[in-house]
């Protein structure tokens, strides 16, 4: 019997190798380009994906949550304020302590919360950013209230300084591949914890996962990675505001994450490619774009839970065991093939 | 039934499970009161009484998923009351589920490879469901998406997940349950395994009492919350309010 063969599959995925391959051609742009419209777009979509895969990491242990705008802002002005105050100007430093704070401050949060079933931890969530976000208008000592944060130095590397656009970009690709290897990294050796808390969390508990322990782990590397979103922001705009870091624009990332797929770490990265894309196209700002995305959630639960990857993954799936079956294979190989999962 | 309980604290073997008077209510509502037992290794309990008798909620106040009001739970003489169910199964007590539970969209091996894998087991877990896997026709089925398994075996999944973590105490809620009578008798052959290896205490809660006679040397009734009776099956059973009691509760649901 070949059952004893059986090793824990925690190696990265197909998914989640080509998403760190996709994620560092982003390096090219400044190569290909001198457009500063495509590295103004570029540079979004890198923040874009970054903070989508704070939610991505949530769902996979099928936890909504809202509190990425929070954890971003502290990012954000963990850096500014350390550029400002501190002088740190080596982006790997910066990059570090915009991962650490806002992780930091997610474990108490997390051990508080993640107890809360459901729909509560949605809600408390969405408080948490509420609150930062008035935090952030009341401490104008630390954080220059609603004038916000400027004037930091240009960040560094080995000694080079990314003052240019292409700098900044660069920054931004490496923070985006940063995060994409960290979330890869957790989720595929993880994937088996965070699938059985997705899907019966009381079976896992009673065969003995202390399920709260990962779900801090991931709440606490969530709030990292969006951490170092909000570096990237912060850096693109030269100033670190409150109104980056608006709760309403939580809404923005998880429809990243849910319109591209929340199966695969492609589909936020799908998600914030077309619809930061689409969203400078047609020029929708603001609340109109929010209310898009909301549109458009509602579309994919009810129509397509894997999203745009997923619909595509199960598309090419249909495509081949059509025309295997027209070979004449065995059905059952087709069907073993599409339950693995992208 | 007191005298037995002032016995059974003078010695606590490894891998006993011990129930020392434990009541729970839901608010006002009482469910049971002042129940106690005592499993040692290789025991097999059967506890029957009619729907709303109370046996589901004993084994979730048992295996740590609800607190009791009152009294006291003690596995291999360490009082695990109101510790969780994620604890006291790392410590061994394991309980199945009267549904189909299975993690439905991962397949079979992947099924058992996280039973094993939460419960910090080895590949001398893997060994030893070897047989089983045999005889309930699953090793060809490894592979298969476990919810598109038939409904019997989807059961039978359920059992061995919670024998995969290697339990010194198993409570089965209703194992046999909406099982056809062919497939009935593999609830036997997992009990009889666990039973010698790995030398499981088994607690079994059930509505069958052919499967209730054949596996249990002992059980206990319960009806509305409070124990009837204990002892050996045919005497229990032949018992004039124990039989009350089910043609009551029969009465009623007629009615």
């Amino acid at each position: 019997m070949a059952i004893r063969s059986v090793r824990h599959v925690s190696a990265p995925g197909p998914g989640e190798i080509a998403s760190a391959v996709i994620v560092a051609f982003a390096f090219a742009v400044p190569f290909v380009s001198d457009s500063q419209l495509v590295y103004s777009l570029a540079n979004q979509i890198l923040i874009a994906i970054t903070a989508s895969f704070s939610v991505y990491i949530m769902l996979r242990m099928d936890l909504m949550t809202f509190a990425v705008p929070a954890f971003m802002a502290l990012g954000g002005y963990a850096f500014a304020i350390a550029s400002l105050r501190g002088g740190i100007t080596d982006t790997i430093a910066l990059a570090a302590l915009a991962f650490a704070i806002p992780a930091l401050v997610a474990l108490p949060l997390g051990v508080l919360i993640l107890r809360l079933r459901g729909v509560y931890f949605v809600l408390v969530t969405f408080v948490l950013t509420q609150i930062l976000d008035l935090l952030l208008f009341e401490t104008p000592g630390l954080t220059g209230g609603s004038n916000g944060l400027v004037g930091m130095p240009p960040t560094t590397l080995f000694g080079l300084t990314l003052d240019d656009n292409r700098g900044v970009l660069f920054v931004a690709a490496g923070l985006t591949l940063a995060a994409t290897l960290i979330t890869a990294g957790l989720t595929s050796y993880f994937r088996q914890h965070f699938a059985a808390i997705e899907e019966n969390e009381v079976l896992a508990q009673s065969l003995g996962l202390v399920t709260w322990r990962y779900k801090v782990l991931g709440f606490v590397v969530a709030a990292g990675v969006a951490g170092m979103a909000g570096f990237a922001l912060v850096n693109m705009l030269l100033t670190a505001h409150p109104s980056s870091f608006s709760p309403i624009s939580s809404v923005n990332y998880i429809g990243y994450a849910i319109i591209g797929g929340r199966g695969s770490m492609l589909g936020p990265i799908v998600g914030s490619g077309l619809l930061v894309w689409a969203t400078n196209l047609f020029s929708i700002q603001g609340e109109y774009s929010q209310g898009l995305f909301g549109v458009l959630i509602i579309i994919v639960v009810m129509l397509a839970k894997g999203g745009i990857v997923g619909a595509v993954a199960s598309l090419c799936r249909r495509f081949t065991r059509h025309r295997r079956d027209r070979a004449g294979v065995a059905p059952q190989t087709a069907a073993r093939e599409a339950s693995t999962p992208l | 039934m007191n005298g037995d309980v002032g016995a059974m604290t003078s010695h606590a073997g490894e891998g006993e499970l011990r129930v020392d008077k434990i009541s729970m209510r839901f608010g006002g509502l009482k469910v049971f009161e002042d129940i106690s037992l005592r499993l040692c290794p290789r025991d097999i309990l059967g506890v029957i009484g009619p729907n709303g008798a109370g046996k589901t909620t004993l084994i979730n106040v048992i295996c740590g998923k609800l607190a009791p009001a009152a009294g006291h739970v003690f596995l291999g003489g360490a009082d695990v009351s109101g510790k969780s169910t994620h604890t006291l199964s790392r410590m061994g007590l394991v309980r199945s589920f009267q549904q189909t539970n299975t993690f439905r969209t991962a397949t079979v091996r992947e099924n058992l490879s996280r039973a094993i894998r939460f419960s910090s087991g080895s590949a001398e877990s893997w060994r030893r469901m070897e047989e089983l896997l045999d005889r309930f026709d699953l090793s060809q089925r490894l592979d298969e998406q476990s919810d598109k398994l038939p409904y019997g075996l989807q059961k039978m999944l359920g059992l061995l997940l919670a024998y995969a973590t290697t339990p010194k105490v198993l409570l089965l809620d209703e194992p046999a349950a909406g099982l056809e009578g062919r497939e009935r008798s593999r609830v036997d052959d997992f009990v009889h395994h666990a039973q010698r290896d790995p030398g499981c205490a088994i607690l079994i809660v059930e509505h069958d009492m052919d499967l209730i006679r054949r596996l249990c040397p002992r059980i206990m009734v319960l009806d509305a919350g409070r124990l009837l009776a204990e002892g050996p099956p045919d005497e229990v059973l032949s018992r004039r309010d124990v039989i009350d009691a089910y043609v009551g509760a029969i009465d009623e649901e007629d009615e």
